[in-house]
């Protein structure tokens, strides 16, 4: 009757505990983010394009220490952020919309896993993924200038690699939130990335036309605030017509909204329905 | 944290029973549920729910909108009761519901697959999310997805499976990890005959390895045929529990019979049978025929000399059997075997 001649095996194997299993989110999401050609392609073009100009200079000219002001426009922060977004907006763009329309999440939450453990979980993929792009080069750029230093004063050079790696954790995590939010307003995986993508750029011309106005406007641009954030990690000071609060607010909002809309989508999947 | 699930696997439950007069074996439940009542909006899907389920496969049988996936939902934590209570070997739904999580495995009723995985990544990455190691999830999979017979297909990707296949997919993710307890939520669904034989005979196998497997379904010959005991919801209340074979046996001292003869004998036999004892349905089959559901007749060798005497043919007389769907709907009449 073609039926399977192969009995049920029980298994008595261990098994990890519950809090260890947000890495299994994270480490799937990483690895296949990183199989991808898409992704490997634009962290590529990313690097020639934002950094291989500086890492020349470093290695070329010589400076007597690692200079503050010199590494805030090495960052190019400004750069940085226009294949930040886009690598977002094709790593993000899935990892929500596709539990959605598939209705996979059932199967995530009949296990031991929580809200918390699964945005853990995506976000942490994500977020592990931009560093390559974000956090890792700036950094190196650091460290190597620092091992190419004639001066001794190292002191000095070692404290803006720490502001090296506060602005590359902070443009890292930056943009996760937004693209993840897109991803689980829709089920359409084009509609997120586009959504990630355009929301941006929207934000961008906005921010072009009223600046002509009133040079304030310039902070609701995310590549134009997330640069200004970086010269303050860096202790440089503002243009005197960016007003701080509004700076800080814009940034903070465009990371807190989205995480809370983020984790009352899920929570409304996990229990509900 | 191997604990969690040997706690659902081995602790006995402490709790009161439900029903004073409730089936045999209590104090073995792995899991029971008390006064279970849970809404969408206005409406009532369980409504009071309370039950006990025993070790082995058990029949969840209800007509749609019963609140069987409701129940099934309630007990993975999945929708939030307004009131009651479900307990998996001691553990509080209220309070511990990832604990219980950790000892269930669940088949959906709908879709739920990735489409973009195969199912050996499917499988062994839900096994890893369960808190399998690497290798033994892979490992695992493999065997899993032997057992439900999913051949080298395993390698394409889930959208281009059909139904069958995607069925024998949701149920190997939901025993990769050997869960105590399964919940089995209309698992033929779609499927076709020889699809639907297949797999209820991987359920009788993963039931022989004590384990409690709850199957729902609204198709009455199938929970029939796989499941040792059966409980019937309706319109989120309990209406019937009990073994397949006590539901299905009838009630105690009701016999039927089967006679045949010519009109005449047959209305005779039927007159003075009915002055020895009490005759509870009395049907025709084509004139010449007639079966009788009698109660009160200990005696049967006083039904053969009736027979004898009215010259009508004994062609079966033996205890009522009933056929599951003959229970199902004695029970939504509100009659049955206790109710009437
Ligand atoms: N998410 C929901 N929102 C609103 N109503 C719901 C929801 N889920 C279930 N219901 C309602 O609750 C009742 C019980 O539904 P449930 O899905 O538990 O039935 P069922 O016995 O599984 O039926 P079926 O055999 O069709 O699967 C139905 O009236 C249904 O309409
Ligand atoms: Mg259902």
């Amino acid at each position: 009757m073609g039926i399977s001649p192969i009995q049920y095996r029980p298994w008595k194997g261990e098994r990890t505990a519950l809090n260890l299993r947000v890495y299994v989110i994270l480490k799937s999401i990483f690895r296949h983010g990183l199989k991808s050609t898409g992704v490997k392609i634009l962290l590529i073009l990313a690097f020639l394009f934002v950094y291989a100009f500086q890492f020349v200079s470093v290695l070329l000219f010589g400076h007597e220490t690692l200079d503050a002001g010199e590494m805030s426009s090495n960052f190019n922060a400004f750069g940085l952020a226009l294949f930040a977004i886009l690598l977002t907006a094709v790593i993000t763009s899935d990892l929500i919309s596709e539990d959605l329309s598939s209705k996979s999440f059932v199967l995530y939450f009949s296990r031991a896993i929580k809200t918390r453990d699964y945005l853990v979980g995506k976000a942490g993929g994500a977020i592990l993924i931009m560093s390559l792009l974000c956090f890792l080069p700036p950094v190196l750029l650091a460290v190597v200038s620092i091992l190419t230093q004639s001066g001794s004063d190292y002191w000095s050079s070692i404290k803006v690699l720490g502001s090296t790696v506060v602005a590359g954790v902070f443009v890292t995590v930056f943009f996760v939130p937004y693209g993840l939010m897109l991803s689980s307003l829709t089920k359409r995986r084009s509609y997120a990335a586009v959504g990630t993508f355009m929301s941006f750029f929207v934000l961008t011309i906005i921010s072009g036309a009223f600046s002509e106005f009133d040079s304030a406007w310039r902070v609701i641009s995310p590549a134009e605030s997330l640069s200004y954030a970086v010269d303050w990690i860096f202790g440089q000071s503002l243009p005197s017509y960016i007003n701080e609060g509004a700076l800080f607010a814009f940034l903070a909002s465009f990371i807190i909204v989205p995480a809370l809309v983020l984790y009352w989508r899920v929570q409304r999947q996990a229990v509900g329905k | 944290m191997s604990a969690a699930v040997d706690d659902v696997g081995q602790q006995t439950p402490v709790r009161e029973p439900a029903h004073e007069d409730g089936p045999p074996g209590i104090g073995s439940y792995l899991f029971s549920a008390r006064d279970l009542t849970v809404s969408f909006g206005p409406v009532i899907a369980l409504d009071g729910f309370s039950v006990d389920i025993p070790r082995g496969i058990v029949g969840l049988l209800g007509p749609n909108g019963a609140g069987k996936s409701t129940f099934i939902k309630a007990s993975l934590g999945l929708v939030t009761p307004k009131k009651g209570a479900i307990f998996v070997g001691g553990l509080d739904s209220r309070t511990q519901s990832l604990q219980i999580r950790d000892g269930v495995g669940y088949m959906p009723e709908h879709d739920c697959l990735v489409p973009s995985m195969n199912a050996v990544e499917l499988v062994s990455y839900f096994g890893l999310i369960s808190g399998m190691m690497t290798r033994d999830s892979m490992q695992r999979s493999h065997e899993v997805l032997d057992f439900v017979g999913v051949g080298e297909e395993r390698y394409r990707q889930i959208k281009s499976y059909s139904t069958g296949m995607k069925q024998k997919v949701k149920l190997a993710q939901a025993i990769v990890h050997d869960p105590p307890l399964l919940f089995l939520d209309e698992p033929t669904s779609g499927m076709d005959p020889q699809g639907r034989e297949e797999m209820l005979e991987l359920v009788r196998m993963i039931g022989s390895s004590d384990k409690t497997v709850l199957v729902s379904s609204h198709i009455l010959q199938e929970v029939e045929l796989v499941c040792d005991y059966i409980v019937i919801i309706s319109n989120g209340k309990l209406v019937q529990e009990g073994e397949t074979k006590t539901l299905v046996a009838g009630e105690e001292g009701v016999q039927s019979l089967t006679i045949r003869g010519d009109e005449g004998s047959l209305t005779r036999f039927v007159r003075m049978l009915g002055e020895a004892c009490e005759i509870m349905e009395a049907k025709e089959e084509g004139g010449k025929q007639m079966t009788l559901l009698i109660r009160g007749c200990r005696d049967g060798s006083r039904i053969f000399g009736l027979a004898r005497d009215s010259g009508v043919q004994i062609r079966r007389y033996q205890p009522e059997r009933l056929d599951l769907e003959e229970v199902f709907l004695r029970s939504f009449r509100g009659g049955g075997k206790d109710g009437n």
